[in-house]
């Protein structure tokens, strides 16, 4: 009996230790690939490319330079107050048009075909037809942020608001509440991990059409600064750029986990990503 | 059981030649230089067809979506499964995977042009890079949804290299870099747009751009239409790919 106790003490502590070795041992594997990885770009670039290529030396180099340049702060605030503009549209519609689609069989049948078309349809093509309909214009950008993000946010909540447990409905009605009250109060919260996740996608989504948007349209922004950049062959400044969408990037798909995990934590997160 | 049918099916017609009838409606009253009616876009789709722009567009994009795919799995699931074995591999590449899976990459295209230029080479590059980082992260979390203690009593048992891969590894990361597979199957559609739109024009992204830029509306159209029901088919193949394997999946 107590042999057996002390056992599974010995085989807990050992559980903890190991754990906690794998944590810290964790940096020290990222650290080494971290740092062949730029020592193979570095050696690359120097040894093969020319010299405007960039290279992580040349780029850290250029990283005070841009970050304090004004043409690149207008540009940077640029594109992410479109972003910013286009994602809380995005939001409100697209989390309405989910509630409908997931809580009435009618208004689902008759819309799914069309969200799963425009879902599926490379949404980078409807530039051109974006800049004759609203010219190349800011307008055209926050259009293309807008039809690059939506249809990841309205599937997503339609399929949250399709699995509230029938429980909740049951006592929501036989405690007579109206159909808006049930709405909000009961489906909306309950498809909140959903959205989140549906945001996360929308959020990549949304920078990426962004760019894009300034690419094509040359509508001044963090798209067209690296556009403009690397044209000019100013390529170290170009990526610091990319690094900062990048960073972006990483940034939204860390704040949706941690948002997940902080505000849903009875919400078990599956591999649901469209 | 027919009229059940009907009934299930009924919503999604009448959802269609509503659409069908809006768009004709919509066309028919709004100046051609932004909108054209559902009839006319077929029309041009036709003649466009008929003369042959089509098929060879269709073709050059396929060609580039089919090369760059098939170049993002061969690279994309054999890394993965070593970076599934090889667990210190896996610890040290995983957050750059995610940081690279993460990252727009169409930010990247105006650096491929200026370094490589026209041509085939630098297009498939990008629908590579745009479909390889689905397969390797979903692959990775994958690898991390396997047990440790699995692999432990696998070896405890003194299977062999090929039975470990077989009846543990595979069976548990396939799944997952299925799901990487259907994402790269969108994402690499968006890659080869945007590699016809921004390096060299050829393709659909050629047919689009031109004909937005003589003003043909309805070739802006029919060529939309297309990419649209290809994109849905091939996200229904996705789909499909995935479902198959999710059947493993406990």
């Amino acid at each position: 009996m107590t042999e057996q106790a002390l056992s599974t003490a010995v085989a807990a502590g050992q559980k903890t230790q190991s754990a906690s070795s794998g944590l810290s041992g964790a940096w020290l594997p990222r650290l080494i690939t971290g740092f062949v990885i730029l020592l193979t770009w570095e050696i690359v670039v120097r040894v093969s490319a020319p010299a405007y290529v960039a290279k992580p030396t040349t780029v850290i180099l250029a990283i005070p330079k841009v970050l304090t340049e004004p043409a690149f702060l207008q540009a940077l605030g640029s594109t992410l107050v479109a972003v910013a503009e286009g994602l809380v549209m995005t939001i409100v519609v697209g989390t309405i048009l989910g509630l409908l689609m997931g809580r009435s069989i009618t208004f689902d049948r008759v819309f799914r075909v069309y969200i799963n078309f425009f879902n599926a349809m490379p949404m980078i093509v409807v530039l051109p037809l974006f800049s004759l309909w609203f010219g190349y214009s800011s307008g055209a950008r926050i259009a293309t942020i807008i039809f690059a993000a939506i249809f990841a946010i309205t599937m997503n909540v339609a399929d949250g608001a399709r699995s509230v447990p029938r429980d909740y409905l049951e006592v929501s009605r036989s405690f007579r509440s109206g159909r808006l009250r049930t709405l909000i109060d009961i489906v909306l919260p309950s498809s909140m991990p959903y959205l989140l996740a549906g945001f996360r996608l929308a959020a990549g989504r949304a920078l990426i059409g962004a760019v894009v948007a300034e690419f094509f349209l040359s509508v001044g922004g963090i798209g067209y600064y690296i556009l403009y950049n690397s044209r000019s062959y100013h390529h170290n400044e170009a990526f610091v750029g990319v690094l900062l969408l990048a960073a972006f990037g990483v940034g939204f798909e860390l704040l949706v986990n941690w948002s997940t995990r902080h505000f849903m934590p009875w919400y078990r997160r599956d591999e649901k990503s469209t | 059981m027919q009229s059940k049918a009907l009934r299930r099916h009924a919503p999604f017609w009448f959802s269609i030649f509503a659409g069908i009838a809006l768009w004709e409606v919509a066309g028919r009253n709004s100046s051609p230089a932004f909108m054209v009616p559902f009839s006319t876009t077929i029309a041009r789709l036709w003649q466009l067809t008929v003369s042959g722009n089509f098929i060879s567009q269709l073709v050059d994009s396929a060609k580039l979506f089919l090369a760059g795919f098939g170049l993002a799995l061969i690279v994309g699931m054999p890394l993965g499964l070593l970076l599934a074995r090889i667990r210190i591999l896996r610890v040290g590449v995983e957050p750059y995977i995610m940081i690279l899976y993460a990252t727009p990459m169409v930010a990247l295209i105006p650096f491929i042009l200026s370094m490589m230029g026209f041509g085939f080479a630098p297009k498939l590059l990008v629908v590579f890079l745009f479909a390889v980082f689905p397969v390797l992260y979903n692959t990775v979390e994958g690898a991390r949804s396997i047990k440790p203690e699995l692999i432990e009593v696998a070896k405890s048992f003194r299977s062999s290299e090929w039975a470990l891969w077989r009846e543990v590894m595979l069976p548990y990361t396939l799944p997952y870099t299925m799901t990487g597979v259907r994402q790269a199957i969108g994402r690499a559609l968006v890659g080869m747009i945007a590699a016809e739109f921004f390096l060299s024009a050829t393709g659909f992204g050629q047919l689009i751009m031109s004909a937005s830029q003589n003003f043909d509306t309805g070739g802006v159209f029919a060529s939309m239409l297309v990419i649209g029901l290809l994109g849905v088919a091939l996200t229904r193949l996705g789909l499909l790919i995935e479902q198959h394997f999710a059947r493993w999946r406990q």
